[in-house]
């Protein structure tokens, strides 16, 4: 392997990098102020990957406009989600087993919908774009990735400021910290919920379509990504945003660069063993222990 | 008297804040010690940790000779140390009997073949043996004191952590619990309790530590805490009460 | 209490008693009423659910811990009998073979995994799960992604394989009791309502959940051994698929978690609709089973056994009235 192979290999791991947090910051926001683990996130990154492809093959409507439509399309999906399902969903402080089951019949609610409407064949959004490169020198990368990367960028882009310059993004994050300090101050906490859910499932459908333009997909599309996005928020703790970006940094380099030792078939099981790691051995995420490290430092 | 517990420098941090800050005492067995403070004071961080739930994050405890610093709360009842909640924990699917069949047959060493006598026995020293089909969840929050401290006796502790049974409770309530205190120790059970009840301390301890902000401000008889000028701006405002 | 209301509870317990036993005894009288081929494999697998359900319930329900991920000791069980069959051994010899390699693959992945709690425990399962799937595609010695065929010599007997499912099941239902009477059950009780109470109370949960995974795991994968045999061809994603988790882990839950009967409802519930749904809409099935865990988290947490005990009390506040 040469040097240029390497820098190729890193390229492609960074372009992977920015997908995988696009795609998971949407369970994140979800698990952040809810604490609920959202089975169904899968389900909706499948969905987002047919909406966007429908919108292509019948509107001829050029996919980045369809993942910009996913996101209000998918945020009120998720609103009419959490106002059907409410009650199954209350906003605790630990997450509970019974919103895990809820949201994984969820799942499978959507995954075979997804059968009966699409089937099992798996489906492609192919555009000029697909297969074009872009070559710097020796370099060459998939204009697609970069496409994909730049709109993950812009879509993050757009939820820092939503999280930092809006009333709404200030209340989420309020609830992140403090629940109870947000009733006593008086943030409307079942509401901010139910839109803070929107704007998971917003994430999370247009990740999805994002997703769809990079691979092939069917219903079971989410299951391996569903995965990934919990390796993504467990590596950089679960409720740090910064997190995201180091987990989803880990999680593609990991994956990247595991072809050069071991078989490409056995890559999955890489991610899943890097799951089961993160989980005993940095129970908060890297951001956790650095903020561990931090403390024992100042104490 | 025997030392039975020794806490040594014990410390606890969250995050940069010192719950608990180089704490040190003895408790002499036989002897009710009380553990008292203003809230926040780390009173129940300083039972979590002697009894296991929690680990320390430096200092020492030695228990009956032994170091027993950090080890589980389960292996700590094994050993004979034992805690009531100061919120009740009841086991919600259970009935007051089988409550206090847990802690029989779980608290000591080795299993005990069900011996329904004995939780009975042990319902009655407590006062609920009328109650003993009861689930639980329809206690009143005396009884579910009383259940706690069943459950934790049913272990046969010889050093009983009790955190604040009297709270919640109305004057009479109370008394008959300092009453089953009392009988407890004459059984041979040395106990560390935590109460906000100043009154409650001073009628039952032959000995009082006292905390605050995570220190250890003033150890000694009660009569003496009870005029130690320190102690009493740590609970200013609350001098009524005494 | 008077005379009547004492019979009465004493009738009460001999039909709690006879009536399994009345049950077992007509199940297994069944296959010499010539019920056929295909009739007798649907009880077959049901009776396999009905194993899987129990089993997962014992982990699942009495103490708490959900897993996504009981596929991996269904799918170790089946490749253990495969193996141990290709070997030369007696498939009787095999299934508690089969039960022990998943018992101590249960330990491996519970030691690490127990230290979770509540979803990152059921999420960790899922990733464990799927890695062993991965793995076993790529394992050359076990025939990878096509799968592994059984050679067993003599004729095919449905009836053989009839009677090891019922005596399976029947084995995972008398577990069951005895876990739920024994310390051991009441362990686990404790640790499923207040995990650090039971701790403070002299419980060591490390050691009972893991035993209980192991009991759950050893019958899980003993009825992935017996259906090795009765299928004769296993691959891993069959038997090591996470729609089989799910399946494991859905059946007991609408049947009524945590009780004795409810696994055995949602295991015949579903063996028996499985072969009609399955055959005419693959995935309205599963689409169903997902409505109903919807219904049953937001309406009914006690699945059906709740559903029956609710109508029981109504129906004895209307004869009171």
């Amino acid at each position: 392997m040469t040097a240029v192979d390497y820098l190729n290999l890193l390229i492609s791991a960074l372009l992977l990098a920015g997908t995988y947090a696009a795609m998971a910051v949407g369970m994140t926001i979800i698990y952040g102020v809810m604490k609920i683990v959202n089975l169904a996130h899968a389900g909706f990154l499948m969905l987002g990957a047919y909406f966007v492809y429908e919108l292509h093959e019948r509107a001829g409507l050029n996919p980045l406009i369809g993942v910009a439509l996913a996101f209000p399309a998918f945020y009120l999906l998720g609103i009419l989600v959490h106002w059907v399902l409410g009650r199954g969903i209350p906003v605790s402080d630990e997450p509970t087993l019974a919103s895990l089951l809820l949201m994984f019949g969820l799942w499978l609610v959507l995954q075979n919908v997804g059968y009966l409407v699409w089937g099992t064949d798996d489906r492609s959004i192919l555009t000029p774009m697909t297969f074009a490169t872009i070559r710097f020198g020796e370099i060459t990368i998939p204009k697609i990735g970069l496409v994909v990367f730049a709109s993950a960028l812009v879509s993050l882009g757009a939820l820092e400021f939503i999280l930092h310059k809006t009333w709404f993004g200030r209340s989420v994050r309020a609830l992140i910290q403090n629940r109870y300090a947000c009733r006593i101050v008086g943030v409307p906490v079942q509401k901010i919920a139910r839109l803070t859910f929107g704007l998971g499932i917003a994430f999370a459908g247009a990740a999805g379509g994002l997703l769809g333009l990079l691979y092939p997909f069917s219903p079971d599309f989410g299951r391996p990504f569903l995965l990934r996005s919990f390796v993504v928020i467990v590596l950089g703790g679960l409720e740090s945003f910064s997190g995201v970006f180091v987990g989803a940094l880990i999680l593609a380099l990991v994956e990247t660069f595991s072809i050069i030792a071991v078989p490409a078939s056995y890559q999955p099981a890489i991610s899943f063993s890097l799951l089961v790691l993160a989980l005993i051995v940095l129970p908060g995420g890297v951001a956790g222990a650095v903020a561990r490290i931090r403390s024992s430092r100042a104490g | 008297m025997a030392t039975l517990l020794k806490i040594e420098d014990l410390s606890k941090r969250f995050s940069g804040l010192a719950a608990l800050d180089k704490v040190s005492f003895e408790v002499r067995e036989g002897e009710i010690v009380g553990l008292i403070g203003p809230n926040g004071a780390g009173k129940t961080t300083l039972f979590s940790i002697i009894a296991g739930s929690q680990a320390p994050t430096s200092g020492k405890i030695t228990y009956e000779g032994r170091d027993i610093t950090g080890i589980k709360s389960f292996r700590a009842v094994h050993a004979g140390i034992a805690r009531t909640h100061q919120i009740t924990r009841p086991f919600k699917s259970m009935t007051v009997r089988e409550n206090v069949e847990v802690g029989l047959q779980f608290g000591r060493r080795g299993s005990v073949a069900t011996l329904g006598k004995e939780a009975m026995e042990i319902l009655e020293l407590v006062g609920l043996h009328g109650a003993a089909a009861t689930p639980a969840v329809n206690l009143s929050v005396g009884d579910l004191k009383r259940l706690e401290l069943a459950r934790t006796l049913a272990a046969r502790p010889r050093l009983l952590l009790c955190d604040e049974v009297c709270s919640g409770l109305t004057e009479s309530e109370m008394q008959s619990i300092l009453d089953l205190l009392r009988r407890i120790q004459s059984l041979g059970t040395t106990i560390i309790y935590v109460e906000h009840n100043l009154r409650a301390i001073v009628s039952t301890c032959q000995h009082v530590v006292v905390l605050n902000f995570g220190r250890k401000l003033a150890e000694g008889p009660p009569a003496r805490m009870q005029n130690d000028p320190a102690v009493i701006e740590a609970y200013i405002g609350k001098k009524s009460e005494a | 209490m008077s005379a009547a209301t004492q019979s009465s509870s004493t009738l009460q317990r001999v039909l709690r008693v006879a009536s399994p036993l009345l049950l077992l005894a007509i199940l297994a009288a069944l296959p010499f009423f010539d019920l056929g081929p295909n009739r007798t494999k649907v009880l077959f697998l049901t009776f396999l659910w009905i194993t899987t359900s129990i089993a997962w319930n014992i982990l699942g329900g009495f103490t708490g811990q959900v897993s996504f991920g009981f596929a991996v000791f269904y799918g170790l069980g089946a490749y253990a009998t495969a193996l141990a069959m290709g070997a030369g051994l007696s498939p009787y010899a095999t299934y508690p073979i089969a039960g022990l390699v998943a018992a101590v693959a249960s330990l491996l992945i519970g030691l690490p995994a127990f230290r979770l709690r509540g979803p990152y425990f059921a999420i960790a399962t899922i990733g464990v799960s799927e890695a062993t799937r991965v793995i076993m595609t790529n394992l050359p010695f076990t025939g990878g992604a096509s799968g592994y065929r059984i050679v067993e010599q003599g004729p095919f007997r449905q009836t053989d394989h009839y009677y090891s499912a019922l005596v399976l099941a029947a084995v995972a239902l008398v577990v069951s009791i005895l876990v739920r009477r024994s310390r051991f059950g009441l362990g686990l009780r404790a640790i499923r309502d207040d995990q650090e109470a039971a701790s403070d109370a002299g419980v060591n949960p490390y050691a009972l959940k893991l035993a209980a995974h192991a009991v759950a795991a050893a019958l899980t994968g003993a009825a992935g051994g017996v259906y090795a045999r009765y299928a004769l061809f296993i691959n891993p994603e069959g038997v090591f698929g996470f729609q089989r988790s799910v399946l494991i882990l859905l059946l007991p839950v609408i049947g009524g978690v945590n009780t004795i009967w409810g696994p055995v409802i949602g295991g015949s519930f579903y063996g028996i609709i499985e072969e009609e749904l399955a055959a005419r809409f693959p995935q309205l099935h599963l689409l169903l089973y997902g409505v109903l865990v919807i219904l049953v988290i937001l309406f009914e947490p006690g699945g059906v056994m709740g559903l029956l005990g609710r109508l029981r009390r109504l129906f004895q506040r209307k004869k009171a009235a």
